[in-house]
């Protein structure tokens, strides 16, 4: 559940924002949850593997202060 | 919403018209939309519909796996029970086996590949083969029944999941994306249909992936340069034949819709998108879009078709302008990772097709093209060999192919007595056929930047191996007399009679 305090599992910024809510009936089933600081997208009720940040695999960690690592794909004219 | 304006690139045909195609489509049963389709292929026990209530992840993830997993006969799944979604409902898989896509190419469960095959590049090559183009008014239009035009929420209309467990985010990864020549936003043939995924990043926001060589990514370049808006069309959902095709290489000035349409020997129905694009009539959902010029987002890692994640990169963004949908919309996903997967019976004919097309135009002598392993990456060439070594000047003219410069790694060649489709016989040819002098290693050569092999992305090696026979003036070797295997109608009668016994037994 979303509690306004979340950590981003992928870059463990705190930049974040829950997005949807899926209800039932009036009731919460699962937040998506959204890190402005890397753009990891997520869904609280997913398997630890993929959103609990001390079960993901680090190869897919991303550090947005190193931003360069990460190629533009269409660079923009200036 | 504006009449849409007279305009006919392509002969207009109404309804009902005989397909003028030549050849194939015999009574093919019209197949307007997903819908249709759905609906024909719950009839042949294709389709069905998951029972239990699932959660988005990780179950359907799992389902779609499982039911890929019969390459063959796997069916596609419609969910409507998705905990958080009420009310919603996903398809997955609809061309996830070869029984589906021969349904939709108006054959039987069961038609080998090879006829399948043989079934497109028919039509492919179909002398007078016309498109058959039909505009609808927008307020007839399906895709109509429901549109939003402000508080956009993506979330709450489209149930998306995580395609793969380390996915950046939330993909739709089977859009068919709209787009015309910012310079030239009139002409309907430089309309171009592609397949690119969407990464969400808000409930009115997605990141769009493209390299410069694709039509997308030039017009994005352009836009840019000259500060001209870009409005996209993103349709989900679709008319079957649209995911089939719209990944087909085709000439820059061809239309996707005209082509698919003319490969179904059926018309399709368009009408025009509030953002002045064409869209199919029937398509269940329609997302309007715009390029927030200059901006580029974190995107990736995303899980592709060589079963490797693609890295992180930033790639531009879309603001969402208006929602069209159907009532009660279907989402369409696909599974897409390690193969075998939904993506490689999706393109793997329609990857196949334009390379025989081609070298057929040179080389008579080219029987079959089997491309089906991921987008190409590897390839089998069957061929009437000619003389010692022909096959390795067709197999170097297939790799200057549109498709062969980046795709074609590896490349077999084999003479006309193997199916290329059949890799018991081709693994045959390769055990009695090849010597160290018929392989051939094209080092540091331009490659698809995903392929997880390459050192440098975007390098690699072209991999040609001639597994076909030896003829003068190669030394023809010691005397060697290969076995005549009994083939041909009578052989396929006894296996059919065999067939019937082996039944009766079990009965
Ligand atoms: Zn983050």
């Amino acid at each position: 559940m979303s509690t306004g305090m979340e950590v981003c599992p992928r870059c463990r910024g705190t930049e974040v924002e829950m997005q949807y809510q899926g209800k039932e009936d009036g009731r919460v089933i699962w937040s998506i949850l959204h890190c402005r600081r890397c753009s990891f997208s997520w869904r609280d009720s997913e398997p630890p593997e993929s959103i609990v940040p001390e079960k993901r695999d680090p190869f897919f960690n991303v550090n947005p202060d190193d931003i360069n690592r990460y190629p533009i794909v269409l660079a923009p004219t200036p | 919403m504006e009449e849409i304006p007279a305009r006919s690139p392509v002969e207009k045909v109404t309804n009902g018209a005989q397909p003028s195609i030549a050849a194939p489509v015999k009574s093919q049963r019209r197949i307007g939309s997903l819908r249709d389709f759905l609906a024909l292929l719950a009839e042949n026990r294709q389709c069905i519909t998951w029972p239990d209530p699932v959660m988005p992840e990780p179950d359907i993830r799992y389902a779609a796996v499982a039911a890929g997993n019969d390459v063959q006969g796997g069916p596609a799944i419609i969910f409507d029970k998705i905990r958080g979604y009420p009310g919603r409902r996903l398809a997955i898989g609809v061309h996830g086996s070869w029984s589906n896509i021969a349904l939709l190419l108006g054959r039987p469960k069961g038609t080998t590949i090879k006829e399948m095959f043989f079934e497109m590049t028919r039509r492919w090559g179909a002398k007078g083969a016309k498109p058959q183009l039909d505009w609808i008014k927008p307020e007839d239009a399906p895709v109509y029944e429901h549109r939003l035009e402000q508080d956009i929420n993506l979330y709450d209309l489209i149930p998306l999941t995580r395609i793969n467990e380390f996915d950046g985010g939330f993909y739709i990864g089977k859009a068919a994306v709209v787009s015309r020549d910012p310079r030239d936003p009139e002409d309907f043939n430089k309309q171009n249909v592609g397949i690119y995924r969407l990464q969400l990043h808000a409930p009115d926001r997605f990141s769009l992936l493209s390299i410069p060589a694709h039509d997308i990514g030039r017009q994005i370049l352009i836009a840019e340069k000259e500060r001209r808006p870009f409005r996209i069309a993103v349709m989900l959902g679709n008319h079957p034949a649209i995911a089939m095709f719209a990944a087909t290489p085709l000439a820059y000035d061809e239309s996707e819709y005209s082509y698919a349409s003319a490969m179904m020997g059926q018309p399709m129905t368009l009408t025009q998108s509030g953002n002045g694009l064409d869209i199919l009539a029937e398509t269940e959902i329609v997302i309007e879009a715009e390029l927030m010029l200059g901006e580029r987002i974190l995107e990736g890692p995303f899980g592709e078709f060589p079963g490797s994640y693609s890295g992180v990169r930033r790639a531009p963004v879309f603001k969402v302008t208006a929602v069209s949908h159907r009532r009660d919309p279907i989402f369409e996903s696909i599974y897409i990772g390690k193969g075998w997967t939904e993506h490689d019976t999706l393109i793997g004919l329609s990857t196949s097709v334009p390379i025989y097309s081609v070298l057929k135009d040179q080389f008579p002598e080219v029987q079959a093209v089997n491309a089906l392993y991921h987008h190409g990456m590897t390839g089998i060439i069957s061929l009437k060999n000619r003389y010692g070594g022909f096959a390795k000047s067709v197999a170097l003219r297939a790799l200057g192919t549109p498709h062969g410069l980046m795709y074609l790694k590896n490349l077999i060649m084999v003479d006309d007595d193997v199916d290329p489709f059949d890799l018991n016989q081709v693994m045959w040819a390769l055990s009695v056929r090849t010597r160290a002098s018929d392989i051939i290693v094209l080092p540091n050569m331009p490659m698809i930047p995903i392929d997880p092999a390459a050192e440098v992305s975007g390098k690699g090696h072209h991999l040609i191996i001639d597994a076909t026979s030896f003829l003068p003036p190669d030394n023809v070797g010691p005397d060697v007399k290969l076995v005549n295997r009994p083939a041909g109608e009578h052989i396929e009668r006894l296996m059919r009679r065999i067939r019937e016994m082996q039944e009766e037994g079990a009965r």
